[in-house]
């Protein structure tokens, strides 16, 4: 069936980019977080963008900039032949943009609400930056970190807007699952269509199930007095 | 080593912490109300609050010098801190928790180290729980152990025991005084409690609106009622170290002589022998004055004494009496016009036996 | 957190998977269409027997010719782009996007209207019977950029009735949406492709009535080769064989006149 192709493209486009938003976002919602310049609220705003931006208008925006018009787009298609629109990578780029603010909020509302104490102490206590990220700030946030994760990955599952304007409906390439379905509904194949919406259905499921039921709470994130 | 520390920090409109003070090894207590700014100067010490001007030194060891430009980030300047609330990181075994700072050891040593001071602390048989799984009294103790045994140049105490009851607060002081016997650190115990400051001080500096106002031993601080701050924060004026004579089990008290005198007073019964010294506070407020020997009264103390000064401040009248030690009083204006009383008069003072309180069982030697 | 740790690692297993991303281009010899979505019922059979006769790989991707044309502006990789309105292809000819030597005008559309059997309107009256107070909704494609949305706006005013129903107007994205959303039901009527309506779907579900070509300026549909296509010899066969006569009667079955 056609649509294993669409699937396994949507499922890997999802993977790819939740990794790359695991990464981003925990320095960056650290720094949003923790910071204390009084421009970080500037920051905050543009990472929040996407949510209040409608994808047609950010689609336009990122066609814009990523076509071969665009200096980004030339720049890419002299070092790499291909141009940046229309491919898969240009869709990783156009979701990552597009779900940020979905991995990001999660994680900084998780390090927000770590007793401040418990970073201190873990100083005072001789540990670098670094060491009281990775043995205080990241266990005691680790739901949040979670969250944004699951997050980033269905926002990017279900993108149809940006992934038409930016990827361009390649099969095999730029086809999504949400646009295939689309295209199966516009060919007026409502059992394909249904199909493929049930296996999707299915898998976010799975997904969601396999996060959630794994999930334990053996502490809180606040000191018990 | 002594910690040296002179800073200012602004604090809020028309409020800025200016402090100077000198800590030398044993535990200075740093004792003032809430607001006052005591937590500021220990943040400040540790490094976790910035000052605005000022040095910080521990011995020859600059933290923060703003005119030359040093400022020790916190992990690096080997000061111990214990928070109010302990702050033990949730996640992690009591175990985990103290040997926290001691991660560039190797496994054995960690371990052995991590050992002697849980049983300092009498924690070894618990290491293995979550903090959420133990009582207050033994986190406190856990973050105590946390903080030394990365053996710090500094222990900072923020107010460590006010979560605590009485009987607990008592036995980690105990440790703490061991410790501080073993160790030889300055240690700055924050308190608002001055119970606290004679059980464990050596050296009190009272803080009051950002800025020291009494520097000494618990005792030259706490007993100047003329300073109306001291008068409030302290609420005990009379303060006597005092020898165990004889102890009366059936009738639940104990009778005592106040150190260097013959005047002797009945207190209620605790655990110390004969021939303990002990230390026994008494409110101003909780003793009367008779200008003649009273007769038929419950009281067992009844001293003799003579009137040496009387002072008005405020609405009360402040008299300090001669009655082989030297107590302070206070009273009412028309108490003291009812009884027409001058320095110089003979006069009766009455305690009640429960009026007395013991604060600790072993005074504080420096 | 060794959960975590877990999870993260099947992400990347996933996200590692090779392959899915070069299918398409590696396969034999192969050819990227953008198809105006009128050609959605027509184009089929015509790709398929194209595949067999050439030994080629075809990809279509159905959509609306305006969509198509902005995407090549900006590098869309299509070889061919078939477009329900020559003036797209003339557009990306003079902007250097599109080889003018290949303009094919192959065939010009007609407009229906079209109703489902089951919907209870009755659509003999053609154009009139859209003032029905019956007629709810009416889709059409959107005038903005579909070639069959203006052709189907310009219809309305002719007949004078554009005002009389505009609030009753609901646009499709392209074409073949908007037929999907009379087949749905959310549009009780559509003025839809005759391509379309006498496509093997529609055709079972509903009734057309044809809309007199003077109604509107004429739906004049061409191809055209892209100029950064890398397979231009495969692009000429495809459409050489557009041409072939037997190509042409097919289109002519699906409503399609003759590209004059």
């Amino acid at each position: 069936m056609m649509d294993w192709q669409a699937i396994a493209l949507t499922a890997r486009l999802a993977a790819i980019v939740s990794v790359i938003l695991l990464i981003i976002s925990l320095p960056l919602a650290h720094w949003l977080t923790f910071s204390r310049r009084r421009w970080s609220f500037l920051v905050e705003s543009i990472v929040s963008l996407p949510l209040v931006l409608p994808p047609t208008v950010l689609g336009f925006y990122l066609l814009m900039s990523m076509g071969t018009r665009s200096p980004l787009g030339r720049w890419w298609s002299e070092w790499t032949g291909h141009s940046l629109a229309f491919t898969f990578e240009g869709l990783v780029i156009a979701s990552v943009l597009y779900s940020l603010p979905f991995a990001v909020q999660p994680v900084a509302a998780a390090f927000a609400q770590i007793d401040p104490s418990l970073r201190e102490a873990s100083a005072t206590l001789g540990a670098s930056a670094f060491r009281t990220f990775a043995r205080v700030t990241l266990p005691l946030s680790i739901e949040g970190v979670i969250a944004g994760l699951v997050l980033s990955f269905a926002h990017t599952v279900g993108e149809f807007g940006v992934v038409l304007m930016v990827g361009g409906n390649l099969p095999g390439i730029t086809r999504t699952v949400s646009i295939s379905i689309y295209d199966h509904v516009q060919a007026l194949e409502y059992g394909q269509a249904n199909q493929t919406a049930l296996v999707l259905l299915a898998f976010s499921m799975l997904v969601l199930m396999a996060v959630y039921g794994l999930r334990r709470r053996p502490w809180a994130a606040a000191p018990i007095t | 080593m002594t910690l040296a520390v002179g800073v200012t920090k602004r604090l809020g409109p028309g409020f800025t912490l200016d402090v100077a003070l000198s800590a030398p090894p044993g535990i200075t207590m740093l004792f003032g109300a809430s607001g006052s700014g005591k937590t500021t100067l220990l943040r400040c010490i540790a490094g976790l609050t910035r000052p605005d001007t000022g040095r910080i030194a521990i011995g020859d060891r600059t933290l923060f010098d703003a005119k030359n430009e040093v400022d020790v980030p916190v992990q690096d300047r080997h000061v111990g801190y214990v928070f109010q609330q302990a702050a033990l990181f949730p996640h992690m075994s009591l175990r985990e928790n103290i040997g926290y700072g001691l991660n560039r050891l190797v496994a054995d040593e960690r371990q052995t180290r991590i050992a002697a001071t849980a049983e300092s602390f009498r924690i070894s048989d618990i290491l293995d729980r979550r903090p959420a799984q133990v009582s207050g009294g033994e986190r406190q103790r856990a973050a105590l152990a946390r903080a030394l045994v990365t053996e710090p140049s500094l222990l900072l105490l923020d107010e460590p025991l006010s979560a605590l009851d009485h009987a607990i607060q008592s036995r980690i002081m105990d440790d703490l005084r061991r410790v501080n016997e073993a160790r030889r650190i300055p240690m700055i115990y924050v308190t608002h409690s001055h119970r606290e400051v004679y059980a464990l001080g050596i050296q009190a500096v009272v803080i009051d609106n950002g800025g020291v106002i009494a520097r000494g031993t618990p005792h030259e601080v706490l007993d100047r009622p003329e300073q109306s701050v001291l008068a409030n924060l302290a609420g005990f004026e009379n303060v006597f170290d005092a020898t165990v004579v004889e102890r009366r089990e059936r009738a639940g008290t104990m009778e005592c002589r106040i150190d260097g005198t013959d005047t002797e007073l009945e207190v209620p019964l605790n655990s110390s022998a004969v021939g303990a010294s002990i230390r026994v506070a008494i409110r101003a407020g909780d003793i009367l004055v008779g200008s003649e020997e009273p007769r038929g009264l419950s009281a067992r103390n009844v001293l003799r004494g003579r009137l040496a000064a009387l002072t008005a401040h405020g609405p009360t009248m402040v008299a300090a009496v001669d009655a082989g030690a030297r107590f302070i009083v206070h009273l009412t204006p028309t108490g003291v016009e009812a009884l027409n009383l001058q320095p110089g008069d003979h006069v009766w003072l009455i305690v009640k036996t429960y009026s007395c309180r013991i604060v600790a069982d072993t005074p504080w030697h420096s | 957190m060794r959960w975590f740790v877990l999870l993260v690692a099947v992400l990347a297993m996933l996200a590692a998977k090779s392959g899915y991303g070069r299918v398409a281009a590696q396969a034999r010899r192969a050819l990227t269409v953008a198809a105006a979505s009128d050609l959605q019922a027509a184009l089929p059979e015509v790709i398929a027997k194209f595949e067999r006769e050439s030994n080629a790989t075809v990809t279509v991707s159905f959509g609306s010719s305006g969509n198509f044309f902005a995407q090549i502006q900006n590098g869309a990789p299509y070889d061919v782009y078939l477009s329900a309105d020559i003036d797209y292809p003339k557009q990306l000819i003079a902007s250097g996007h599109a080889d003018a030597s290949s303009l094919y005008q192959y065939a010009r559309g007609r407009l229906v209207l079209w109703t489902r059997k089951d919907s209870g309107v009755d659509i003999s009256g053609g154009l009139r019977s859209l003032t029905d107070v019956r007629v709810m909704r009416i889709a059409i494609a959107n005038p903005k950029y579909a070639p069959y949305g203006r052709a189907a706006e310009a219809a309305l005013r002719y007949e004078k009735i554009y005002d009389a129903v505009r609030g009753k107007l609901v646009l499709g994205e392209n074409i073949a949406q908007t037929a999907q959303l009379v087949d749905s039901g959310n549009a009780s009527v559509g003025i839809i492709a005759l391509s379309l309506a006498v496509g093997p779907a529609l055709r079972a579900r509903g009734t057309y009535s044809e809309i007199p070509a003077l109604a509107h300026p004429p739906i004049d549909q061409a191809a055209v080769i892209v100029s950064a296509s890398a397979r231009k010899p495969l692009a000429r066969e495809f459409l050489a064989y557009l041409k072939r006569p037997d190509i042409s009667e097919h289109l002519h079955r699906f409503g399609f006149t003759d590209g004059r």
